[in-house]
């Protein structure tokens, strides 16, 4: 579409957004995929309305605060993305416009202190862990609460395990066929850490040998995503000198969201000196899935040993593989192939669960509604258990579904291949 | 008013420090249209702030005027008091579905209340009597899924179906892929509601004058369509798909002829252009032969599968016969994907230019092949980006003007469309298949309609709309 962005006056951010914006011929066609659409019904609420708006801002013909609810209530799922047929990037759009407009945006001091202690909190995994520990005391105090404080806790899960310490090289058993850098995940190692666990057993077993760089932090996706960018650039840089590229065959995410993250570095640093840099570490960043399922291509995986009965798996497509990645077919083929497992398709699959980093907490009552659909869809296709590959996504389905009285278990795929091959599915 | 984006005459000052300036006002506007309808109808259904509104002038191939107001329906009630307020307030008045259409139906060319039916959407499926009862913003293939469980469809099928709405596709009385052998939307009508300009609320059926089959493709500009009772039937049984491609675009539409000819009656017949299966390869990566200059698709359908197949056979035979390869889906899978890709054309052209013009011309199919020469040879002279596509096994082609309207002459594009059309009026056909004239080819209506015709038109739109007020600027030069 036409605009009158001055794409000179906001730099090398601005040329990603003027981009996207051209790129849009306003079919509608993302109105459907969109989560806010299907629960709202404005435009204002579409892809298709949040990219007329972010122009018109952009353009200085439409104040920020007018435009800000409709943006904020964006998930940034990508859904839209796929439905695209024009090509438009949504995503460098959306995030290039909340790191644009966030040092403009004029935010209660509680806002404020509620984002600052959540990109402190997310990408420290101590403490997080021991803000998710008070938390889960402060659960029964929960009725008591704001609803803006009541939201985090509802998302806790009953016992926050305890963590556990990652070496930080796995050799690799048998013939080596792969040396990989890992990235850990931040929120993932507090609320999830058999997640990692799992995928040094699995990685091992199959010949592949992992080192978990020291220096490494969070992927910043988070911030990012909020706005904070000079938070994120900073992440970024902390990463790309951490994990060296030239000295792995790939740099594995076990986490949607992380790992689209690690893959978005290049847009980030669009116009910086480190921009080469980032393109050759996001070259390398792939998901667990997908490099298992390379390997599997290319000579094979070791065998798993049989489900003890016939079990079926509903497979949820965490938004961030789904549509930010295009990863699909990977997850479900490596399920596939444990003997006696079968796979369900959740109906409105590609309608995000609601979680998408900090909406939860940014958007709760969205999300609650968004997180009971989902559930409710899982539900629908009589499942024995639940795989998704993102802690954000896992922890709302979780907890959804236990909402709705569901003793339904929800596992990480890279839990369920672990599982199968000490047999213990 | 230009046909294409129009720049906004008030620009803000833009500072290098602050590329936001002073904001122009976060407040309601006082209109006093959008505060009696605050009043009648509660702040959640009327949208009047700057920002809600300018989302409301566009659709998919124009971009209009900003409302003054925005209202959006739970009910025919809420619709009927929604008119009468803009009638009092001497507002026009246009309606608008999920704004997907391609002539500018539901962009407002004025300063009007938009009526956006995306919140009426009560779906009731009668499966002893075949229909379903649909409230205007119900999305098309809400139909179909909800009927299918009883072991009916919903058949027309426009490209935009998963977006597109019941009120918006009577309103353009929209076509899709299936219409060859199924017709297009307003063969499924069996009852409309409608709200007059003056309030009043209609019930009419297919009898005495069809003023249902008035209303039908009227564009909104005779009365507001609410809701619908729709005709339903059984799903074929057997479906299969053929794609095959040819080297030269006149070989195509040759082979649809003889194959029509032959006996064969597909359920689809499109067809599509080299610029167009590039445009959607890019998007979907799923093997569309690129080196092609033209791409047929075709589906026959039926309960009896030796029919099926020997329709498929016929087609087979006639494209082979004009030169082309012929491929047949191999599974659901496949053939899904196919006509995925078919329904991704019109959006996935903005990869190649951001703005276009999109025509919807219907020729008879003796002429086909020189059509689709002569069209293609008018492209290339101009140097534009001419694509063309469409349900050809009707003779409707929609050829796409694609340019950039910061470097290429939208007048230089408005020409161009214009001797497009009078290609199609030269070999007797007309200007819209599907998509409605809107603001698109209005122009060109005094080409394509007599004088004693148009008038007659005229009278029929006077008779309604004695004052103009609904969709004004649309259809009638």
């Amino acid at each position: 579409m036409n605009h009158d962005i001055p794409v000179s006056q906001i730099g090398p951010q601005g040329e990603i957004m003027a981009h996207a914006i051209e790129a849009c011929v306003h079919c509608g066609f993302c109105l459907p995929a969109c989560p806010t659409y299907a629960l709202l019904g404005d435009e204002m609420d579409s892809p298709r309305g949040r990219i007329f708006l972010m122009k018109e801002v952009l353009e200085g013909e439409l104040p920020l605060f007018d435009a800000a609810p409709h943006l904020d209530r964006c998930l940034g799922c990508m859904g839209c993305v796929t439905a695209c047929p024009s090509g438009v990037a949504y995503g460098e759009l959306i995030t290039s416009f909340r790191g644009w407009s966030e040092p403009q945006r004029n935010r209660s001091a509680f806002d404020k202190a509620k984002r600052v202690a959540i990109l402190k909190a997310l990408p420290a995994p101590k403490l997080f862990s021991v803000a998710a520990r008070i938390g889960q005391y402060a659960k029964p105090l929960a009725p008591l609460l704001p609803d803006a404080l009541k939201s985090p806790l509802d998302l806790l899960p009953e016992h926050v395990p305890a963590m556990l310490d990652l070496p930080k090289f796995t050799p690799a058993q048998g013939t080596k066929r792969a040396r990989v850098a890992f990235l850990v995940g931040c929120a993932q190692q507090a609320l999830a850490p058999n997640f990692n666990a799992a995928t040094l057993r699995v990685l091992a077993r199959n010949g592949v040998e992992v080192v978990i760089p020291e220096d490494q932090g969070c992927c910043g996706a988070a911030a990012l995503h909020t706005g904070a960018r000079d938070e994120a650039l900073k992440l970024a840089r902390n990463n790309i000198a951490a994990f060296n590229p030239d000295e792995y065959d790939a740099i594995l995410s076990n986490a949607a969201g992380c790992g689209a993250g690690l893959r978005e570095y290049p847009e980030v640093l669009h116009g910086l000196p480190d921009e080469d840099a980032a393109k050759k570490l996001a070259a390398k960043v792939m998901d667990i899935s997908t490099f298992l399922a390379q390997l599997s291509e290319d000579g094979g995986l070791e065998p798993f040993m049989p489900a003890s009965r016939p079990i079926k798996i509903a497979y949820h497509d965490a938004c961030h593989l789904a549509h930010a990645q295009g990863i699909r077919a990977e997850p479900r083929a490596l399920l596939k192939l444990i003997p006696n497992v079968s796979l369900l398709e959740v109906p409105e699959g590609d309608l995000c669960c609601g979680s998408a980093g900090t909406y939860n907490l940014e958007q709760p009552e969205l999300a609650t509604q968004l997180g009971e659909r989902k559930a409710k869809n899982v539900l629908s296709t009589q499942p024995d258990m639940v795989a998704s590959g993102n802690i954000g996504c896992h922890t709302q389905i979780q907890s959804h579904l236990r909402r709705q009285g569901s003793g339904v278990p929800i596992h990480h795929t890279i839990e369920i291949l672990d599982m199968a091959y000490q047999g213990l599915l | 008013m230009s046909l294409f984006n129009r720049r906004k005459p008030e620009k803000l000052a833009l500072t290098a420090n602050s590329p936001v300036s002073k904001p122009r006002s976060t407040e309601a506007p006082s209109s006093p249209l959008a505060a009696e309808l605050t009043r009648l109808l509660g702040p959640q259904k009327v949208l009047s702030a700057y920002g809600e509104r300018l989302n409301y002038r566009y659709d998919a191939i124009l971009v209009g005027k900003t409302p003054l107001c925005v209202v959006l329906p739970e009910t025919t009630a809420d619709v009927v008091a929604a008119v009468r307020a803009a009638r009092a307030a001497d507002v026009p008045i246009v309606g608008r579905g999920a704004a997907s259409g391609l002539s500018g139906g539901a962009a407002p060319l004025e300063e009007s209340l938009v009526i956006s039916f995306t919140r009426m959407t009560k779906l009731t499926i009668y499966p002893e009597q075949r229909e379903a009862r649909a409230q205007a913003g119900v999305i098309t293939l809400a139909v179909s899924e909800q009927a299918r469980p009883h072991g009916l469809v919903y058949p027309p099928d426009p490209a935009s179906f998963r977006t597109s709405t019941i009120g918006g596709n009577l309103g353009e009385n929209a076509g899709g892929p299936m219409c060859f052998k199924y017709g297009v939307s307003g063969d499924y009508v069996k009852a409309l509601e409608f709200v007059d300009v003056d309030g009043g609320i209609h019930e009419l059926r297919r009898d005495a004058f069809d003023l249902a089959g008035l209303l039908i493709g009227s564009e909104g500009t005779l009365g507001l369509i609410t809701e619908a009772t729709l005709r339903l039937t059984p799903p074929p049984r057997f479906t299969r798909t053929l794609m095959s491609h040819f080297a030269e675009v006149g070989q195509a539409a040759e082979a649809v002829s003889q194959a029509i000819a032959a006996g064969a009656v597909p359920a689809k017949l499109e067809f599509m252009d080299k610029a167009c299966t590039n445009a959607v390869e890019d998007y979907l990566q799923i093997g569309l032969p690129r080196e092609a200059e033209a791409v047929l698709l075709v589906d026959t359908d039926g309960d009896d599968l030796a029919t099926v197949e020997e329709e498929l056979a016929l087609v087979e035979a006639a494209c082979q016969d004009h030169g082309g390869t012929v491929r047949r889906a191999a599974d659901d899978a496949e053939s899904a994907a196919l006509w995925r890709a078919r329904r991704s054309i019109s959006p996935a052209l903005g990869r190649i230019r951001p703005q276009r013009m999109n025509e919807d011309i219907v020729v008879p199919r003796s002429v086909l092949a020189e059509v689709v020469r002569e069209i293609r040879s008018l492209g290339e002279a101009s140097g534009f980006h001419l694509v063309q596509f469409g349900h050809i096994g009707d003779g409707n082609l929609h050829p796409n003007i694609l340019f950039d309207p910061r470097t290429e002459s939208s007048e230089k594009v408005h020409e161009l469309a214009y001797q497009v059309a009078q290609v199609a009026i030269r070999h007797g056909g007309v200007l819209s298949g599907e998509h409605g004239i809107g603001a698109m080819k209005r122009d060109f209506m005094r080409d394509a309609v007599d004088a004693v015709t148009l008038e007659a038109l005229w009278d029929v739109k006077r008779a309604l709309d004695p004052e103009g007020m609904l969709n004004p600027g649309k259809i009638l030069p």
